[in-house]
């Protein structure tokens, strides 16, 4: 096709303000946000791939293994090993996620963002925003599939609050991890390589499918030091162990609600100081 | 405070302008240079030369070592936000969002750069037109051949009309006739007389058609500043290059003794390069024949900027590129 560009009287001038207009970064933040999510839309991968091997998990494996494992701490295995897969899901999607920051980076408009009049932290927020709504609604989703298949979540609001609180602590410190690891790794292949052990060692110590407290003292003690254990000991409480048994194998106390403030401040914690890590790591690959 | 030969403050104000990347490799070393608003500025040379480097640092996505830059009367490293706010650049390779449509594209920057939410359409309308986009706004960007990806950039950085404009190499990779509908656009933003444009290039007629003045950079220095034109003036009027079949310096050297040739002469191997500077090209056939030498192929030509760069570096600018 022949195109010819014209060069019709329109008005291309620069701007003759005093002062030059620097964007409300009210604005910014959603326009990024926006962006991302729109991007992240047209990725299929970023939102249903990581949904399917916790959904196998969730209705294929628990179903079968509740058949010989009847109860876990008073709960269904079923809906304990449900609620255990988040702890597979959240963080298999958002260090899933960090490909698209390097595709964005390599190929996309990174570096047209980062010349905008605006702080590139807002980058990581706006990244980070679409990231928790992608989180929690895969989490609904791996709720729902695992209802349909059988598991019981019974709670209230507050308890669905705990759940919320510990999904968004979560979602916040992967992503975090995502925005460091994409900042460092320069090739996709390399990130694709250095991903699964990130996302998948500390999920097989989190107490995803048997309590911590039936590993090894030492494994246990580990454990208790990963912010997912502590995430997932609060979305069981929320969700389907009242008693706080998950709890009770971290902190050995008998206050449930103490107990889960405890665990929620320390993946509070981890989810803060890692966003501000990932925040300082960014801005500062960003310029060389 | 400077002004410009405009009685207004320079667009751009580089002072001693130094990055040093890790490792060592000194890239930019000590720049100084002003650039007039509404000026067309090139900066011309090799890959390498620090070009982008400098491009870089004065779009703040490249931290200086030392010295100091303006833009806009905004410093950038005390105030890079103001610096982006009165700029836009076009980069060197694509960077545009394939998966979105060229509309969307185009939105994202305009809200980016504060573009008030009821101009955004009719901006996006007019660099559409400009450009020859407007059937193609609808589609995702993936489906754009090359120049029309290009050619989306530059409408792109003109939707926040900056008040400065960097192009770092904007018709490297495209084809011949889209690169010279780009700077007829580039031309037409410059008559336009507002908008101060950086343009790196290593293309010598991108600067002797577009530029105002052109600062040659070789190995991160500044080796001439100036209009080209009186650049090239100071190589005479006309230039006589020479293919001989002797090695060319001993001619060279030769003749220099006789006075037939002018400053900034140089031989490459056996091509040598004279300007003539008023001295009849028959009286430097002369002495070339008195010298021994055959003459295998002549060309009599104006000077051009490629000249320039040869005769301060020593390295052809075209080749190194």
């Amino acid at each position: 096709m022949t195109t010819t560009i014209t060069a019709p009287p329109v008005d291309l001038r620069p701007t003759t303000d005093t002062a030059v207009t620097r964007p409300a970064w009210r604005s910014v933040f959603s326009t990024l946000t926006g962006r991302r999510f729109v991007l992240s839309a047209h990725t299929p991968r970023e939102i249903l791939v990581p949904l399917l091997t916790p959904i196998l998990f969730a209705d294929v494996l628990a179903p079968a293994l509740a058949k010989s494992i009847p109860a876990t701490s008073g709960i269904d295995y079923q809906s304990f090993v449900a609620v255990g897969t988040i702890g597979l899901l959240v963080p298999l999607s958002c260090i899933l996620g960090g490909i698209g920051m390097i595709v964005d980076r390599d190929s996309g408009a990174q570096r047209d963002l980062l010349a905008a009049p605006a702080p590139r932290s807002l980058m990581v927020l706006g990244n980070l925003t679409v990231a928790l709504a992608v989180s929690l609604f895969q989490v609904i989703a791996l709720l729902g599939a695992s209802l349909a298949r059988g598991a019981t979540f019974t709670t209230d609001v507050a308890g669905w609050l705990w759940a919320a609180a510990a999904v968004v602590g979560l979602a916040t410190f992967m992503h975090g991890l995502a925005e460091i690891l994409a900042a460092r790794i320069k090739k996709q292949e390399e990130y694709v390589g250095a991903a699964p052990p990130v996302a998948l060692l500390p999920w097989f110590l989190a107490g995803s499918f048997f309590p911590i407290s039936a590993m090894p003292a030492g494994l246990t003690a580990i454990a208790k030091l990963l912010p997912v254990t502590h995430a997932l000991a609060l979305l069981r409480y929320g969700l389907v162990d009242h008693n706080g048994h998950g709890l009770h194998d971290i902190w050995g106390m008998t206050n449930t609600t103490a107990m889960a403030t405890l665990s929620l401040l320390v993946v509070a914690m981890f989810a803060i100081g890692v966003l501000a890590l990932s925040t300082r790591v960014f801005t500062r690959a960003a310029i060389d | 405070m400077m002004s410009g030969s405009n009685g207004r403050r320079p667009a751009i104000e580089v002072t001693g302008l130094t990055k040093v990347y890790a490792g060592g490799v000194e890239a930019v070393k000590g720049l100084s240079f002003e650039v007039a608003q509404g000026e067309v500025f090139g900066l011309l040379g090799p890959n390498g030369a620090g070009k982008s480097t400098t491009i870089g640092m004065l779009t703040t996505t490249v931290s200086p070592t030392s010295g100091t830059a303006r833009v806009a009367g905004s410093d950038v490293v005390t105030d890079p936000i103001g610096v982006r706010a009165a700029s836009a650049v076009v980069f060197q390779d694509p960077v545009v969002d394939r998966a979105l449509t060229g509309e969307r594209n185009l939105e994202i920057h305009a809200r980016l750069w504060g573009v008030p939410r009821g101009e955004i359409g009719s901006r996006i309308g007019e660099v559409a037109t400009r450009f020859g986009l407007g059937d193609l706004l609808q589609r995702t960007v993936d489906t754009y051949s090359g120049g029309q990806r290009r050619r989306l950039e530059i409408a792109r950085s003109l939707v926040s009309r900056p008040r400065v404009l960097f192009l770092d190499e904007p018709t490297v990779g495209l084809d011949p006739r889209i690169r010279h509908e780009l700077l007829d656009v580039i031309g037409a933003l410059r008559d336009a007389g507002d908008m101060t444009i950086v343009l790196t290039t290593h293309y010598l007629d991108e600067a002797e058609r577009l530029c105002d003045r052109v600062a040659i950079v070789h190995e991160g220095r500044i080796v001439a500043l100036g209009k080209p034109q009186a650049l090239l003036d100071e190589l005479g009027h006309e230039i006589v290059e020479l293919r001989v079949d002797a090695p060319g310096e001993p001619l060279l050297s030769f003749l220099r003794q006789r006075s037939v040739i002018g400053d900034g002469a140089f031989a490459l191997g056996s091509t040598l390069t004279l300007p003539l500077r008023g001295i009849p090209a028959a009286d430097v056939f002369a002495a070339v024949d008195d010298f021994g030498a055959a003459v295998i192929a002549t060309t009599t030509r104006p000077p051009s900027l490629d000249d320039v760069y040869l005769n301060l570096t020593g390295g052809r600018l075209a080749a190194a590129a």
